[in-house]
This record gives C-alpha cells, structure tokens and sequence, in this order.
C-alpha cells in the first residue's frame, strides 16, 4: 500500500472573472471558487488507483482561509483525509513559494510515497508546482503523464511528448504531474458528499512548517494582469447573391492570409 | 439502513421554501440535510426578484434585517406601463412609507439571496449537498421513507419537497401530474448591468430605493407580460407568458423578448447597459387552482413552488414570499408534530395560521382575468388611444369627447365583448 498525496489548488472561477471592455481590467469580486481543474484529474487519478489497489489517499492544499471551502469538495471526491496549509501568503505565492511550502507540509506529514499534481493550474497553468517540488525534495519527477500505475513501489507512467510517448518508471517516492486526458474526474456522489464532512482534515499554519523566510519571498514579479480582447472587424457582407456573398467573403480571407 | 443515514428531515430544493424549512429545523436542532440540484444554492432559478418582507420576518424576526447584504433595492415606485407599439401609458405610484423600519420589499437577485440564506441555515447546522440531482422517493408501507439520487438512497422522517414548480418529486409521488401547458408561464429574463448612478438617475429613485415595473400589451397578444426590477447595480428585465399561446401563434420567445426591450418604453432604461446574464424559467400562473389537492402524504409534504403556490394579480406577482412562508409552516408541523402521520395535517393547519391559504382564496379569481384574450393586447391598445386622443393637439377641432372615446372603443371591441370582459372581471376579483 503506497501513501499517496494529491496536491490540488483552490483558483477562481474563470466563469465568473469578467473583463473591462474599457482598460482590460480584471474584476474578480463576483468571482467564486473551485478546485483547479486538471487538478481534478489529479485527485481522480489517485482515488482510481486507490479503488483498483488500495492504497492511502490525502488531499494536499495550500490557500488563504476561503480555501476552506474546498476541503468538502475535495474529499468528496475520494481521498480519505485532507491537509491544509493556511496562510494569507497563498494569494501572492508563485510557483516558487509554493512548492516549498507544499515541501514543508509533505515532510510535516511524513509518510509520502506518490505525490500527484495536475500537469498546471487552471489560472496560471505555469506548469512548475510539480517538478519545483520534486526538486525541493530531492526525487524525481515524471511529468506530462497521461497514463499511470502503481507496481510494487514503483510508479509506472506513460508520458505524452508531442508525437510520442515515453514510459518511465520510478521508485518511491515520486512526483507524477497528469494531464486532463489521463481521466474524467467523477461527479461526487450523495452519499460521497455527505462523507466528506464527517473525514479527517489536517490544518496546519505557514509558522508550524520552520521554513525560512527566504522560501516564502516569490521569485517572480506580475507587473500586470489584463484581460484578453479579440478586436473584431465587424464586417458583415449584405449586399449580392448568397454565392456572391460568399465569394467576396473567400476572397477576404485570403487577402488577410487566413486561407 | 444504519441510523447515522437517517434524518430528521430531507429537505430537496435550496430555494427560500426548502431552506426556510431547513434554517426553522436546524435551529431546533433537527438533523437536517438539504440536497440542491445546482452547483451552489440560487444558482438554478430565474425569479426576476422581489421579496415581501413579512414573509422573512414570518420565518424569523428581525430576519429582513440580517438579510440585507443580500437584498438589492427597497422598492418605493410601483409601476405598471401599458404599451403599445411607439406609445405607453405608466402608471408611477410612489410611496415612501414603502421603506418602513422594515420595508415592505426588496428587489432581489436569487443567486446572491438563495446562498446568502443557505450559509444562515448552514451555520444553524443545516448540512447542504448541492450538485445532487433527487431521482426518486423511497416508499415503504404507503410511507415515504427516504430519497434516491443515482445510486444512493437516504432515509428521513420526513421529506420536503421544495424542488420547484416542475416537482419531479410531487409526481414520484402521485400527489400531482404531468403539469398541463396552461398552468404555467414561461419566463424569460436578462440581467443587464448599469452604474448604480445611472439607475437612480433613470428610473427617479434614492441610493437604496428601487421600481418595480409590471407591463401589459407587450406579448404580441398572447397572455402575458414584462416585467423590471432595479437591483443596486443591474436591472433584472423579462417577459413571462403563456407557452400554449405562444406555441399557437408560432412566436419566438426570444423575439417577443426582443422586442420588449428594444420598445421605446424600455429601451431608454436599459441603453448602454451590458446584460451578463441570460435564462429561462417556469412559473406557476393558475393560482388556488394550480395547488394539487392534496399537499402531503404520510412522509412527505409539498412546498413552495411545487405545492403551486403563486398569485398573479397582473398588478403583483407572489412567489418567494408564499415560498418562505410554506416552508416554515412545514419546519413548524414538524417541530410540533409528535408522530409522523401528524405533520402534514399540521402543516395545512399551519398555513391557515400562517395566512397563506387566505391569502390564496382571496385572489383565487384573478386568473380568469388574466385568461380574457383582450387584457394583453386590445386593451393596452385602446387605452392608448385614448389618451393619445387626450393629448392631441394640431391645430384641428376636437371632435367631441364622448363621440371620440366611443369611437375608440368601437374601432377595438363591440359592446358585448366590452360588457362582458367586465362582468368576468368584477366577479372575478
């Protein structure tokens, strides 16, 4: 039986973010939360291995005191317990902060054998939390993961690299980090989402984790944020037959290069 | 079945009924689970918002109070427009004791109220499943004994049925059928966003005050109208009409919508605003009529929208506040009740007490009057020329008043018909 730990990322809604037609600002105030969703696929993919060998699953999170909320739906999605790291720090943590953080909370819990992670965010998708983790760590990663099992204490992976695959195996322990297409996470259950409330949750404060001041201080700078505006053209052809219509439409496009 | 599967009470529906209910229950310490079929509370209804005040306070004083964040405007401008085509008629009532202690009603946006009320009823130990579709009820012995959702089944005392007006559960149930396509109205509502500023500015009210605008001869004929509401930064616009008139008549809702708002009594009020929000919803329009004979069974009792509980005056639409009140009654029957068998007996007790079958009975006629074919289109019409007649001034010699009003209402309805859509009407009310 491997201990696995899937870390997940409480994110905005992107639904719900809506953009300023005027400076592309981001208005967030109206915006709800969710479970970052390749990071579905991740805590999916651990509680599947669970199912076909039986192993242990923890959620892992690190949020502000909103990410609460996301502890219920996390663990109604299967794992047995869940741990949060509770800190203001989260909303302006990097990649960087992160994964040390992520680090100090694995080696506060102790038992790790897998640690499974979504390939990126659903609102940065940088793509680093997983391999910096390995890194802090000191194991190694396999990333890029769109198929995996669990063979003794070993993790067998199929990595996706553009016109090819790869199948890598490690010893415990090991960061996988999974891409959505590894699974469909599954729709929580009535009787899964009333579990929830009655499973184990860990909460442990940033001070508890002694890490240095150093780990906590972002490597990266966000100078802006802005929302993304296709300019349109706008133009309508109205005038002529269908089949002229057309031709003028065709002959645009091509002028523009887009044919 | 092991005992920590039980309830007290499973409430289906997040709505104001289901989580009136559930907020009365937890706060006597029932065991209270409420299963909602959206992903968050509010998140799956449309009602173009306002909320009656006394019902809140009839769940809990002082509740309108602790409300407020959620609430958008108090309401202080009733307002009924009657149009036709370029011309319209508005009747503005404006009535600052409408703002009270606590005011007579607010305009609402459901999604912000209906979880703003579920979080009250959860932190009175309320548990919330939502994202749960309820399949079935589970029977026993002629008793309803418990839900179903996909493969799971959970086991109560009681079940309330606050799934709203198409209640899949009020039909597992036998307590009431298919709905027939003239029971209902279809809404249809946009919520456009505007400055609070400019909504003050248009519509003539203070920072907290709001209108609430009802429209007539806006639905090409067919029975129905629009509606309005002003909310602190939007305006919640739509029209609500007969499916089966529709449907006749071939008309799109969408274009009826349309053409309501682009309307230039309307047009001008909702111009540069931005409409984030777009949906579709059933209401129930049949009054005392549209509520099933029986509202409960040994086990189960029917709530809010899906006991049909709704008033269309025309003037006034009733809903959420009927949703509140039922919802309580039913936590009252069955806090009281000592045995299941009695709490639905003491649930229709409750709502005599509680004055919502009263209320009902009182305006069980005014459906007839919104079923005269003439209502939503002869009418606004005639009125408007009418005052179209009143207002002309070019110059010609005015043709006499009586001969000229007679002459209007000739041209749009025969004496007989005139006669008779008033006698319906005043036995109607």
């Amino acid at each position: 039986m491997a201990n696995i730990v899937v870390c997940y990322k409480w994110v905005l809604d992107e639904q719900d973010i809506k953009v300023n037609p005027g400076n592309l600002a981001l208005d967030t105030s109206r915006a709800k939360s969710k479970i970052s969703d390749y990071d579905r696929n991740a805590i999916e993919e651990a509680v599947l291995l669970n199912e076909k060998d039986g192993h242990k699953v923890t959620g892992l999170t690190f949020g502000v005191a909103g990410a609460k909320q996301s502890l219920k739906d996390a663990l109604s999605r299967g794992p047995a317990e869940a741990v949060w790291v509770n800190d203001p720090v989260a909303a302006e943590a990097d990649a960087f902060v992160t994964a040390n953080v992520l680090a100090g909370a694995l080696k506060k819990v102790g038992n790790y054998d897998v640690i499974i992670c979504g390939e990126g965010a659903a609102d940065t998708y940088a793509q680093q939390v997983g391999p910096r983790l390995a890194a802090v760590l000191g194991i190694p990663a396999i990333t890029f993961v769109n198929q995996m099992s669990i063979e003794g204490d070993k993790v067998v992976a199929t990595r996706k690299l553009g016109d090819c695959t790869e199948t890598v195996t490690a010893s415990f322990p090991v960061v996988v980090t999974v891409l959505p297409e590894i699974n469909k996470p599954r729709i929580p259950s009535l009787k899964q989402v009333l579990g929830a409330s009655k499973k184990p949750v860990t909460e442990i404060k940033l001070a508890d984790l002694g890490l240095n001041p150093d780990d906590l201080k972002r490597k990266t700078t966000v100078k802006s944020l802005k929302g993304y505006a296709m300019t349109r053209k706008n133009v309508i052809y109205k005038d002529g037959s269908t089949a002229e219509k057309v031709a003028k439409l065709v002959a645009e496009l091509a002028k523009e290069g887009a044919l | 079945m092991s005992e920590e599967e039980k309830f007290d009470a499973i409430i289906i529906g997040a709505g104001p009924a289901g989580i009136a209910c559930a907020y009365l229950l937890a706060k006597a310490q029932k065991n209270v689970l409420v299963i909602e079929r959206g992903v968050t509370a509010g998140s799956k209804n449309v009602t173009g918002g306002r909320l009656y005040t006394y019902a809140l306070e009839m769940v809990e004083e002082g509740l309108t109070k602790a409300a407020e964040e959620a609430l958008e405007r108090k309401v202080v401008r009733e307002q009924i427009t009657m149009m036709d085509g370029d011309k319209a008629i508005t009747i503005d009532y404006h009535d600052l004791g409408f703002k009270g202690d606590v005011p007579q009603s607010y305009t609402i946006l459901r999604a912000v109220f209906d979880e703003w009320f579920a979080a009250q009823a959860e932190a009175e130990g309320a548990m919330i499943a939502t994202g749960i579709r309820v399949d079935d009820v589970i029977e026993k012995d002629g008793r309803i004994i418990g839900v179903k959702a996909g493969e799971d089944e959970m086991y109560a005392d009681v079940v309330i049925a606050a799934d709203g007006v198409n209640s899949l559960i009020a039909q597992k149930a036998g307590l009431r059928g298919e709905l027939p396509a003239h029971s209902v109205g279809v809404g249809v509502k946009e919520i456009i966003e505007l400055p609070p500023k400019t909504i003050e500015e248009r519509f003539n009210v203070g920072p907290d005050e709001g209108v609430a605008k009802l429209s007539l001869g806006c639905t090409e004929g067919i029975q129905g109208g629009g509606f309005l509401y002003t909310n602190k930064d939007s305006v919640s616009l739509g029209v609500v009409f007969s499916p089966e008139q529709a449907a006749k008549n071939g008309k799109k809702i969408h274009e009826i919508f349309q053409d309501y708002k682009m309307s230039p009594a309307i047009y001008p009020l909702i111009g540069d605003g931005t409409t984030t929000e777009y949906g579709a919803h059933l209401v129930p329009e049949e009054g005392l009529r549209g509520v099933p004979k029986k509202l409960f069974r040994d086990g189960l009792v029917l709530v809010g929208d899906a006991a049909g509980f709704g008033i269309n005056m025309g003037y006034i639409i009733r809903g959420i506040d009927l949703a509140l009140v039922s919802g309580a009654a039913a936590a009252k029957a069955i806090i009281a009740a000592e045995k299941v068998s009695d709490v639905g007996p003491a649930y229709m007790k409750e709502l005599d007490n509680m004055r919502l079958i009263p209320n009902m009975k009182a305006v069980a006629g005014f459906p007839d009057i919104l079923t005269l074919p003439r209502i939503f289109s002869t009418y606004p019409k005639m009125a408007n020329d009418v005052f179209q007649y009143l207002f002309t001034v070019d110059g010609k010699v005015p043709t006499k008043m009586t001969k000229a009003l007679m002459g209007i209402v000739k041209k749009h309805v025969t004496m007989g018909q005139l006669m008779g859509d008033a006698w319906r009407g005043l036995k109607s009310i």
